[in-house]
């Protein structure tokens, strides 16, 4: 058997450690599609592979069990999958499957079209920025959250972005109740006080999450009609140093949004290392390597922030170095209490 | 007498109205909704017939057009106080035939119950009521069964349809500006509502003995005490006083008065810091027994309107009129407790 | 014609300060004619622009003075007791319905009274020592919590000597002329001759007004002839704000004084 392995996994499929037998992945934006194309999921699952089907951690389907000849068949069942899910299929004929895999679903919780913390629609902005970067083969991680409770985990992605709205209060309808106060400090952050009889707003606190408006009884508070975003930066998993992505900028806007996920690919494209394992370096060590400072300087480019957004300087992130035993604690035991090894000299 | 007119005809009474009334009505508040992406529906002032909402009923009711949420009673200076001034201009106001019933609720209480309330009353002589007619009813409204779907105290009634309006204007002077219009005569009534999904029956002998019923216990948890079925009820006229004051030293400022809600902490509190009905099952009570029985043993009729906006907003999808039908078990269950003793 | 606006306050002369405790004083206002437009158990509303508005009970009323015996227990009230002789003060009122002397004339009357609940009857108590031809008898039963909390002592010292006076400290021994407990203990020991021409007056804490309407309707007193003030939140007095709303009774309309026979019915 002869099968071009990347040209493979670039059409969506994996290699497993079964040989000759592969997997489809199958790309949802969002996280939302019709039901109908999980009838069409099911037929796949049931014709060409073992009868099963993943829910994968990115909210896409992993179809496993298919034999590699079963491959352009499979392509072909896809198309209105495809075609259903708004994938741009550019670089490959219809019929032949996805044009790539590298750059990850975009993720997203499930918005307000349902949610009512949520303070944007993340599935519509989902697909819109899956328009934006795909296909490419570049391994980014982008998570949308609709709001600060951020169950999407966006702080695990490179970029993410999570929802924020900024309340306006109309004084003249507040009746004093204090249910918004109520809210803001046992679910948020605490960011309103009464100041005659009325609630007062500590915009440097506020982190947008709309739980006064939510609260409020009489429609005192509402939603700014700008949609607002926190973009958080190059939070990851994996084997070298895991770590929570930080804030980067509070209160951008959808376009700012969109421009510094562009900048971002050009900037990776431009320093990622050829030589890297399967020509894929994931972006947080690209910016260890350049500094931080270049990535902002290309992130940032042609972006016109909103007055009202702050820009957090400097970016310091933590995290898991597994490499260097840098762990919360310096030391580990074994199960009957002895000391597995103190590491506290080796970390200094 | 009746008219049919189309957009501009009627518009042209819109802009009569205008030179004299502000026109209150139910407007749709694209993203001003509680929720992201939805709108709100609510009164305010509106300059053009096409912002009267007619599909929607309001959210929150016709009262805010003479108690608003809040409302400046005076402004003092030190020991010198200043009346704030009464609205400039007259208004107008289109409502349903439910808040305009709740109109008498709410002249019972300001301008009966006791002396005349002067803000309320200087407002109350300038008002003009336009009833919006309903060709179905809503979701939650349980007016036939208040008696409250066939007002009749109204100034004009309309009904848009198919893109015009069937209006009964019983004003001389507006009929002769539709007339002027080129508006066709017609035999118009106002579309009423003859049945309602929800229907409500206040028992009989209901009495202050169905507080001892433990139908109230659930709410102590259900609820949450916001108070949104009281600021969105058309009959609610409860407020509470505010002094503030702009000047770091506190001599220049003014007070005002909000509305209040007996479901929500603090509105029973004396000085001292006793209260009373600290459970929200005992506030649902109070609430309850204050629409369909107290209000009515001292004025003679219901309170409630039946429009149904409290079941509309409760975000706790605890339902007025479920309780209502609750109180016949709820009166028999204290009568059976009372005879077994 | 619109009628005044009752939401404005006017000002009133403070003629004069008596400090009871340390906080309790009463407030000695101007007020023209008040003996005919005031009567005791009605309040008026204290206004205290930039604090607020406190309803305040009539506590003795003079051919043109009225008396506000005021505890500090709040911001408005903390205000007032700032204010001293020859300032003035922001009043509106009188509010309620108040005592109306010719229910209690002729009868033998018992007045039960605790703590501030004394300032609303103290008007009728004077009343009725100064004209004790007016009743058959009187008798007044006043509680205090402690010789700290003791109000009104000079009117005391003098209905001592023309009406049956009995005086309660809830906890403290050996104070002259007084005994250690609850108003509620003495109430047994009255000993009214006709029953039918017995007339209460019980104001005070609920808890205390339960009990000691107990304790009258034990001795026999008929339901009918027993009346309570009733304390309730209230912003405007004057029956729109509906704080102090019970069952189909707006207290600061139709009370604060009401017959025990409708009080009893009223549910919060």
């Amino acid at each position: 058997m002869d099968i071009n392995t990347k040209e493979l996994k670039k059409n969506a499929f994996r290699v497993t450690k079964v040989r000759g037998v592969t997997s489809s992945r199958v790309r949802v934006p969002g996280g939302l599609l019709k039901a109908e194309y999980l009838g069409k999921i099911q037929k796949i699952a049931e014709r060409y592979g073992n009868g099963t089907v993943n829910l994968t951690s990115r909210q896409g389907f992993e179809i496993p069990g298919i034999p590699f000849e079963k491959m352009p068949e499979v392509n072909r069942e896809l198309q209105t999958i495809i075609d259903g899910t708004g994938i741009n299929q550019t670089g490959r004929a219809r019929g032949e499957g996805y044009p790539a895999a590298g750059t990850r679903n975009v993720s997203a919780c499930v918005g307000n079209r349902v949610c009512p913390y949520a303070c944007y629609d993340t599935t519509a902005l989902a697909q819109k920025i899956d328009k934006v970067i795909f296909p490419d083969d570049l391994h980014v991680k982008i998570v949308l959250t609709g709001c600060p409770n951020d169950c999407q985990k966006v702080r695990m992605g490179d970029i993410g972005i999570m929802g924020m709205t900024e309340p306006r209060l109309d004084p003249e309808r507040c009746v004093s109740c204090g249910a918004c106060i109520r809210a803001c400090r046992s679910k948020s952050v605490d960011a309103l006080e009464k100041v005659h009889f009325r609630p007062e707003r500590d915009s440097y606190k506020c982190i947008g999450c709309g739980e006064c408006v939510n609260a409020c009884p009489n429609l005192a508070w509402t939603r700014s009609p700008e949609k607002y975003f926190r973009i958080t930066l190059l939070g990851r998993t994996g084997k070298k140093n895991p770590r929570m992505g930080v804030d980067f900028i509070k209160w951008a806007d959808e376009d700012s949004v969109i421009r510094i996920i562009r900048n971002t690919y050009e900037y990776v494209r431009h320093y990622i290392n050829p030589d890297s394992p399967g020509g894929k370096e994931h972006i947080g060590y690209i910016v260890d390597r350049t500094g931080t400072e270049e990535y902002l300087r290309w992130a940032l480019k042609d972006v016109h922030l909103p007055d009202i957004a702050e820009v957090y300087t400097p970016l310091n992130w933590g995290g898991i170095e597994y490499a260097h035993n840098k762990y919360f604690g310096n030391q580990r035991y074994h199960a009957d209490g002895t000391i597995v090894t103190d590491f506290s000299e080796k970390t200094r | 007498m009746g008219y049919v007119a189309s957009r501009e005809q009627f518009g042209k009474l819109f802009s009569y109205w205008k030179k004299e009334y502000d026109i209150w009505a139910p407007k749709r508040f694209p993203g001003g909704g509680r929720f992201s992406d939805t709108d709100a529906v609510r009164y305010a002032v509106v300059q053009e017939p096409d912002e009267i909402e007619f599909e929607v009923k309001s959210a929150y009711s016709w009262k805010e057009t003479v108690l608003p949420p809040s409302e400046t009673l005076f402004y003092f200076a030190q020991n010198h106080v200043e009346e704030a001034m009464p609205p400039l201009r007259k208004r107008l106001v289109f409502l349903r035939s439910c808040d305009l019933e709740a109109v008498r609720r709410m002249d019972q209480i300001y301008m009966k119950n006791g002396d005349p309330d002067y803000y309320y009353a200087r407002k109350r002589d300038n008002l003009a009521f336009v009833m919006i007619g309903c060709p179905a009813s809503c979701e939650n409204g349980f007016c036939v069964s208040m008696g409250t779907n066939a007002a009749d105290q109204y100034d004009m009634s309309i009904d848009a349809a198919d893109g015009e309006f069937r209006l009964d204007s019983r004003r001389d002077d507006w009929s002769a500006v539709l007339a002027a219009a080129g508006a066709a005569e017609l035999d118009v009534k106002p579309c009423r509502v003859s049945e309602n999904k929800v229907q409500v029956r206040v028992p009989e002998n209901l009495t202050f003995e169905v507080g001892k019923s433990s139908m109230w216990d659930q709410y102590d948890s259900r609820c949450i005490n916001c108070g949104r079925c009281n600021f969105v009820c058309p009959t609610c006229t409860c407020f509470s006083m505010q002094d503030m004051y702009y000047d770091a030293g506190g001599k220049v400022g003014e007070r005002r008065r909000v509305q209040a809600s007996c479901m929500v902490d603090g509105y029973t509190d004396v000085a001292g810091g006793a209260s009373y009905r600290k459970k929200n099952g005992e506030r649902m009570r109070f609430k309850t027994l204050h629409k369909v029985l107290d209000f009515k043993e001292r004025f003679g009729y219901q309170m409630c309107v039946g429009c149904g906006r409290c079941d509309d907003i409760c975000p706790e999808y605890i339902s007025f009129s479920n309780i209502i039908n609750h109180l016949e078990e709820g009166m028999k269950e204290v009568q059976d407790h009372d005879s077994s003793k | 014609m619109t009628a005044a606006n009752n939401y404005i306050p006017f000002p009133t002369k403070i003629e004069k300060v008596i400090r009871h405790t340390k906080t309790e004083y009463t407030f000695r206002m101007h007020f023209d004619h008040a003996e005919e437009r005031v009567r005791p158990g009605q309040f008026f509303e204290i206004s205290m622009p930039k604090y607020g508005e406190a309803p305040i009970s009539v506590s003795g009323i003079s051919a043109d003075t009225i008396d506000f015996t005021i505890r500090k227990v709040g911001v408005v009230t903390n205000e007032v007791f700032e204010r001293y002789e020859g300032q003035e003060l922001l009043i509106r009122g009188p509010y309620g319905n108040g005592f109306v002397f010719d229910d209690y004339d002729g009868s033998e009357l018992i007045v039960v009274a605790g703590g501030t609940g004394v300032s609303p009857v103290r008007g009728v108590i004077d009343h009725y020592a100064h004209h004790p031809e007016k009743v058959e008898s009187l008798s007044a039963v006043v509680g205090f919590k402690s010789p700290d909390d003791i109000l009104f002592r000079d009117d005391l010292a003098y209905w001592k000597d023309r009406i049956d006076l009995r005086m309660t400290l809830d906890s403290a021994k050996g104070q002259p002329g007084y005994r250690e407990g609850f108003v509620t203990a003495v109430v047994p020991e009255l000993t009214p001759k006709d029953l039918a021409n017995t007339k209460a007056i019980v104001v005070g804490p609920p808890p205390m007004m339960r009990f000691t309407v107990a304790g009258l309707l034990k001795l026999g007193l008929p339901e009918e002839n027993i009346w309570l003030s009733q304390e309730r939140k209230m912003c405007c007095g004057l029956g729109k704000c509906g704080h102090c709303k019970i069952g189909n009774v707006y207290v600061c309309l139709d009370g604060p004084v009401f017959p025990y026979l409708k009080s009893k019915t009223m549910v919060d």
